[in-house]
C-alpha cells in the first residue's frame, strides 16, 4: 500500500538523515592520511591558519590537515578525535597532567626543529619536568592601543597615565586615560603586575595568592579608578575594549579612554575604528620593574595519536609550517611568533608587520602562566569574585582584599588536590 | 475495538523504543556515573559509593561551593520570575481577548512572536541593549535625565536585565495557553454577573480566574521547571558575573564536565538538582489542589 | 456583550504600546545589524546613521567568515527530521495508548507522565556520554533523535482522543475499513491541529536549542545555527556588534517565518483543553 510507504519512505529519511554526518575518515578520497588539526582561530586570525595548512596541503601528495576551528575548542577535542591539538601555554601542565598529550620530542626532531629554534620564554613554557609537551608558535602578550587623537604618545608609566587623565579630565569629564574591566581580561592585570613585582606565586602544586605584595599590587587597580581617576569604574566584561571604542556625545554618560590595554586580538577592530590615529605600544610600568604577562600559543600533540603514518605526517607539517616562509603568514594576522628565524623576518620589515614587532619587544620581559594543574579553574575565583570586588568596590581596604585572597587561595588549593596521582 | 495486541504493541514500539533508548537509559546511566568517580576523558575510574554527593553536600569544599553557590543563583531566579512570567502573560492575556476581534490576531501574532526567536539572539540583542557604557536602555536614560545604570556588571540589575530578556522571549507561549484557555470560559456566566452588578474584578475573581485555574498551575509549574533550566541568556549576557552571582546550576554542571572533566560530580549535582525541581514542582502541586 | 466604543479605543492604544515594546527588541537588532562597527560600538542612537550591508556580505557572501548558510542548512536537516520524527512517534504511541489493546497499558501511561517530570539536565551529560561511546558525536543522529524521548507530545494527543467520540473509527470498520485507513482518513484529519501544534512546538524547540547541539557537535560544518550564533557572540575575536547582529537576524528570519505562517493553528489549540 502506498501510503505505507511513504511512512516508511520517512522513517528510512530519518535514518538517512542521522547518517549524514558521518565520523572524520582516515584517508581521503585519492589517498592521502588525514591529519585532523584543532585550534580556536575563529576571529581574524583563522584565515592565516588556514593559508598555512592550505599550502601544506597544496605542497603534499602524502598527506592532508583537516583544519577545525572552534570557539571552544577543548571541549570539541574531548569530545572528538583529533591528531593535532592548538594548545595555550597556560593548559599545557593541565592536558600533560591528565595525560591527554604526549611529550613531541620525537616528533620535533623528526621534523628538524628543536626547542633553541625558538626564544627562551617561549622554550622555557613548553619544556615540562620530563620532556617537550608542545611546540610554541606565538606569545600574544597584553598590548597597549591608543588614540593619538587623545594621546599623541603612549603613556609608559603611572605618572604618564595620571597627567594623562589629568589632561583629558579637564576637556570633559567622560574622557580617561585607560579602562580596567571587571570581566574578560582581570588575569592579565593581575598577572601583569605579578611579572612587573616580581611575585612568585606558586607554592608547592597550587597558586597562592594571599601574600602581602600581590595584595598591594591589586590596590594599585583600585587607585587607579577610585583614587586617581585613571580609569572610568564599572567596566565591565570587555569594558576596556569597549571604552577605547566609544565617542563621547554631549549629554550621553558613556565614557572613553585614550588606551586600551587588552588583547592584541583587538587589532583588526581598532584599527579599523581608528586607522591612522592609531597607535600600539607595550605594556605600561604600573608596578617595580618593565614585566608584562599574556597567552601563547602553542601545538600538542594529542595522547591517542599512535599510528606511524600519522606520526609522520605530522612531523612533515610540522616541518613544513615552521619554515619562515610559511610562518610569516602568522605574524601577518597580527600574531608575533616566537620562533627564531621568523621573528628575524618580522623584525626586518616592522611596516610590514606592526603589531607582531611591537610585541616582539615585550619577549624579554614577559612572564607566562605558572606551570600548575588546572591553572584556569586554580585562578577562577580569584578573577572572577575577588578582582571584580577590586575594581568595582569604592573604598575596599587591604584587610578586606586579604580575607578574600585567602578564599581564592584555598580554592586554588583545593583544585591542585583533582590532580592525578 | 477489534484490532489486535500485536499492532497495538507494534505502533506503541516506537515510542517506546525512543523513550528508552534516550531517557530511560541515560536517566540509569546516569545514576550509575554518579556513583563513580568518572572522568570524561578516562572514563570510569572505580565505584565511590555517595562520595560525590557528600562531596557536593558537605559544606566548605570547591564542589559544595559551586553547587550551593549554582543552587543559590538559581531559586534567586526562579523566586523572581515565575510571578512576572505568569501574571505579565496573563495580563497580556486578557489584553488580548478584550482587542476587537478583527485585530485579535495581529496583536496575539506580536506579543507572541518573540518566542520564536532564539535564546542566543535574545542574549545577543539585550546585552547590547543594556551595555553599562552608552548602551541603548542607558542611552534613553540619559535622555530622560536619568541615572545610568551599569546592568550587567552590578546586581540587582543583572537580575532585571536577564529577567526582562526572559519575560520577553518566553511569555508568548504563557499567553497562548491563557488566551485559548480565557476562549472557553462559558460567556453566559459573564452575563449573569453583570446583572447582579459585579464589577470586573469580581467578574474575574469569581468566573474567570476558577474557570482557568488548570491551565493557571500548569503554567506555573511549567514556568518554575523553565525558570531552573536558566542557563543560555546568563552564559551568554554575564557569562555568570558579576562576582558569579548569576552562574546558575546548569552552567555549574557544564563547567563541571568540560572544565574539570568530573562527569561523577556532575552526574551527582544533575541528580541532586533534579530532586530538588521534582519537590519543589510536588509541593505546588498539592498545595495548588489542595482543596480537591 | 455591549462594549463601548471608547473603551475599545484605549484597548487598542494600549495593546499598540504594548506591541511597540515587544517589537523594540527586534527593531534594534534589525538596525544594528545595518551599523559599521565604529557607530555599532560607540553611538546608541536606533537608527543608522550611515547604512551599510557590509555585515550581511561578510557573513553571506563567497568569502564568508562564518558558515551562517551551512548552518541553517543543518538546522534545516535537523528540526525537519526532528519534527517528523516526533510526530510520527508520538501520534502512534498515543493512538494505541487511546483506543487499542496494549498489555499493562495503565502503567504505560503511569510512566509517560512520570517522565514528564524528569529535568533534561539529569539526562543530557550520559546521553552525550553514550552517543560518544558509540561514535556518534558530530552527526546529526544524536542532534535528531534526542528530542524523540519527549513524552509531552504522547500526552497531548492522548489527551485530545480520550475526549474524542470513537463512533466514526467504529462505522469505518464496521464498512471493511483497515486499520491504516482509520488512521488515515478518519484519525488524521480529526487530531490535526493537535499534531500542528506539536509540530510548531517541536520544531521551535529543536530550532532553538543551544545546550543540548553545543554539547554534541565539535566541529563547525556540523553546528546549528543556533549554536554557530551563540559562539559568535561569545568570542572575543568577534567583536563587531552590527555583524553579530546581521549573523542574528538571518538565523531568526527563517524561524518567524514559519512561525507566523504556522500561527493559525494556536488559535484554538487543544493544548489547553488536554489540561482541564
Amino acid at each position: 500500500m502506498n501510503k505505507r510507504l511513504i511512512f516508511l519512505g520517512m522513517a528510512g529519511t530519518l535514518i538517512l538523515a542521522g547518517c549524514g554526518g558521518g565520523g572524520a575518515a582516515d584517508q581521503t578520497e585519492d589517498g592521502k592520511t588525514i591529519i585532523t588539526f584543532i585550534n580556536g582561530f575563529t576571529g581574524g586570525d583563522g584565515e592565516y591558519m588556514k593559508k598555512i595548512t592550505n599550502g601544506f596541503n597544496e605542497s603534499q601528495d602524502q598527506y592532508f590537515v583537516e583544519e577545525s576551528q572552534e570557539k571552544d575548542h577543548y571541549t570539541k577535542f574531548k569530545t572528538g578525535d583529533y591528531d593535532l591539538l592548538l594548545m595555550h601555554t597556560d593548559n599545557i601542565e593541565t592536558y600533560k597532567q591528565d595525560g591527554m598529550i604526549q611529550d613531541m620530542s620525537a616528533v620535533m626532531e623528526e621534523a628538524g626543529i628543536s626547542v633553541e629554534d625558538f626564544h627562551p620564554v617561549a622554550a622555557e613554557q613548553v619544556t615540562l619536568e620530563d620532556g617537550v609537551y608542545a611546540i610554541p608558535l606565538d606569545i600574544h602578550p597584553m598590548t597597549m592601543f591608543y588614540n593619538k587623537k587623545l594621546s599623541p604618545e603612549a603613556p609608559e608609566t603611572y605618572e604618564a597615565l595620571l597627567e594623562l587623565t589629568n589632561t583629558l579630565q579637564e576637556q570633559d569629564p567622560n574622557l580617561y586615560a585607560t579602562g580596567i574591566p571587571s570581566g574578560g581580561l582581570p588575569e592579565w592585570y593581575m598577572m601583569t603586575l605579578v611579572a612587573q613585582n616580581g611575585i612568585e606565586l606558586v607554592e608547592g602544586n597550587h597558586l597562592n595568592f594571599a601574600q602581602d605584595e600581590f595584595a598591594d599590587a591589586l590596590m594599585v587597580y583600585h587607585d587607579m579608578i577610585f583614587k586617581d581617576k585613571i580609569s572610568p569604574p564599572g567596566l565591565g566584561l570587555d569594558g576596556e575594549f569597549q571604552a577605547f571604542m566609544k565617542q563621547v556625545e554631549e549629554g550621553n554618560s558613556a565614557v572613553q579612554t585614550a588606551t586600551a590595554l587588552t588583547g592584541p586580538w583587538y587589532y583588526q577592530a581598532v584599527k579599523e575604528a581608528y586607522g591612522d590615529d592609531l597607535g600600539i605600544a607595550s605594556a605600561p610600568e604600573l608596578g617595580d620593574n618593565p614585566g608584562v604577562y599574556g597567552g601563547g600559543h602553542t601545538i600538542s600533540l594529542p595522547a591517542s595519536v599512535e599510528d606511524e603514518e600519522t606520526m609522520a605526517g605530522i612531523a612533515e607539517f610540522i616541518s613544513y609550517m615552521y619554515q619562515p616562509e610559511n610562518l610569516i603568514n602568522w605574524a601577518e594576522s597580527g600574531q608575533a611568533p616566537t620562533h627564531l628565524a621568523t621573528m628575524e623576518m618580522v623584525e626586518a620589515d616592522p611596516e610590514k608587520y606592526p603589531l607582531a614587532a611591537q610585541n616582539i619587544q615585550q619577549f624579554d620581559s614577559f612572564v607566562g602562566a605558572p606551570k600548575v594543574y588546572q591553572f584556569r579553574e586554580q585562578k577562577k575565583y580569584m578573577v572572577e569574585n575577588v578582582f571584580p570586588q577590586v575594581v568595582g568596590e569604592e573604598g575596599m581596604t587591604k584587610e578586606q582584599l586579604m580575607g578574600e585572597l585567602e578564599k581564592a587561595t584555598e580554592e586554588a588549593r583545593q583544585i591542585a588536590e583533582t590532580a592525578p596521582q | 475495538m477489534r484490532i489486535s495486541k500485536t499492532w497495538s504493541v507494534l505502533m506503541y514500539l516506537p515510542f517506546l523504543l525512543c523513550f528508552i533508548l534516550f531517557l530511560v537509559v541515560p536517566f540509569f546511566y546516569g545514576i550509575y556515573i554518579s556513583l563513580h568517580q568518572w572522568s570524561v576523558f578516562g572514563g570510569n575510574g572505580g565505584f565511590v559509593g555517595l562520595d560525590n554527593y557528600t562531596a557536593i553536600l558537605t559544606p566548605g569544599n570547591i564542589y559544595s561551593n559551586a553547587f550551593y553557590n549554582g543552587l543559590k543563583n538559581t531559586l534567586v531566579f526562579v523566586a523572581i520570575s515565575v510571578v512576572p512570567l505568569v501574571i505579565i502573560s496573563l495580563a497580556l492575556a486578557l489584553l488580548v481577548d478584550s482587542i476587537p476581534s478583527n485585530l485579535k490576531v495581529f496583536f496575539r501574532t506580536v506579543f507572541f512572536i518573540s518566542y520564536a526567536v532564539s535564546v542566543t539572539a535574545v542574549s545577543a540583542i539585550f546585552k547590547w541593549l543594556f551595555t553599562g557604557n552608552g548602551g541603548y536602555v542607558n542611552n534613553v536614560f540619559d535622555t530622560f535625565g536619568l541615572n545610568t545604570i551599569n546592568w550587567l556588571n552590578d546586581q540587582p540589575s543583572a537580575w532585571i536585565a536577564i529577567l526582562i530578556a526572559t519575560v520577553w522571549w518566553t511569555i508568548g507561549f504563557n499567553m497562548i495557553l491563557f488566551i485559548n484557555a480565557l476562549d472557553d470560559v462559558d460567556q453566559n456566566l459573564y452575563e449573569a454577573a453583570s446583572l447582579d452588578g459585579a464589577n470586573s474584578w469580581n467578574k474575574f475573581m469569581h468566573i474567570t480566574f476558577p474557570s482557568i485555574k488548570g491551565v493557571f498551575v500548569f503554567l506555573t509549574i511549567i514556568t518554575v521547571i523553565a525558570s531552573f533550566n536558566l542557563y543560555g541568556q546568563t552564559l551568554l549576557m554575564t557569562a555568570g558575573g558579576p562576582s558569579q552571582s548569576t552562574q546558575t546550576l546548569i552552567m555549574v554542571i557544564q563547567q563541571m564536565v568540560f572544565n574539570q572533566n568530573n562527569l561523577g560530580v556532575a552526574s551527582a549535582m544533575a541528580m541532586v538538582m533534579g530532586f530538588v525541581m521534582v519537590i519543589i514542582v510536588a509541593v505546588q502541586y498539592a498545595y495548588s489542589f489542595r482543596k480537591e | 456583550m455591549k462594549k463601548s466604543k471608547g473603551k475599545d479605543v484605549f484597548i487598542v492604544i494600549l495593546a499598540s504600546l504594548v506591541a511597540l515594546l515587544f517589537l523594540l527588541p527586534l527593531i534594534f537588532m534589525i538596525f544594528t545589524s545595518f551599523k559599521g562597527l565604529g557607530e555599532a560600538m560607540s553611538s546608541s542612537a536606533l537608527l543608522p546613521k550611515e547604512w551599510i550591508i557590509d555585515n550581511y556580505r561578510s557573513i553571506l557572501g563567497a568569502s564568508a567568515e562564518v558558515p551562517v548558510l551551512l548552518w541553517l542548512f543543518n538546522t534545516g536537516v535537523v528540526t525537519l527530521a526532528g519534527t517528523a520524527l516526533v510526530v510520527f512517534v508520538d501520534v502512534l504511541a498515543a493512538y494505541s495508548l487511546a483506543r487499542l489493546n496494549l498489555p499493562g497499558k495503565k502503567y504505560f501511561l503511569g510512566i509517560v507522565v512520570a517522565a514528564l517530570t524528569i529535568p533534561g539536565i539529569v539526562t543530557l551529560f550520559p546521553a552525550f556520554y553514550l552517543f560518544r561511546e558509540f561514535n556518534l558525536i558530530n552527526t546529526y543522529v544524536p542532534l535528531i533523535v534526542i528530542y524523540s524521548a519527549n513524552t509531552l507530545g504522547v500526552f497531548l494527543i492522548y489527551s485530545f482522543l480520550k475526549g474524542f467520540p470513537k463512533d466514526l473509527e467504529e462505522a469505518a470498520v464496521i464498512d471493511g475499513a483497515s486499520l491504516w485507513q482509520v488512521l488515515r482518513f478518519v484519525i488524521f484529519p480529526a487530531i490535526k491541529p493537535v499534531v500542528a501544534t506539536l509540530a510548531v512546538l517541536t520544531f521551535l524547540t529543536i530550532y532553538n536549542d543551544f545546550l543540548w547541539p553545543s554539547v554534541v557537535t565539535s566541529t563547525d560544518e556540523m553546528k546549528t545555527v543556533t549554536l554557530g550564533v551563540a559562539n559568535l557572540v561569545q568570542g572575543a575575536n568577534f567583536v563587531n556588534p552590527g555583524r553579530m547582529m546581521a549573523a542574528t537576524v538571518v538565523a531568526t528570519i527563517p524561524a518567524l517565518i514559519i512561525f507566523v505562517a504556522a500561527n493559525k493553528y494556536f488559535v484554538k489549540s487543544v493544548m489547553s483543553s488536554g489540561l482541564k
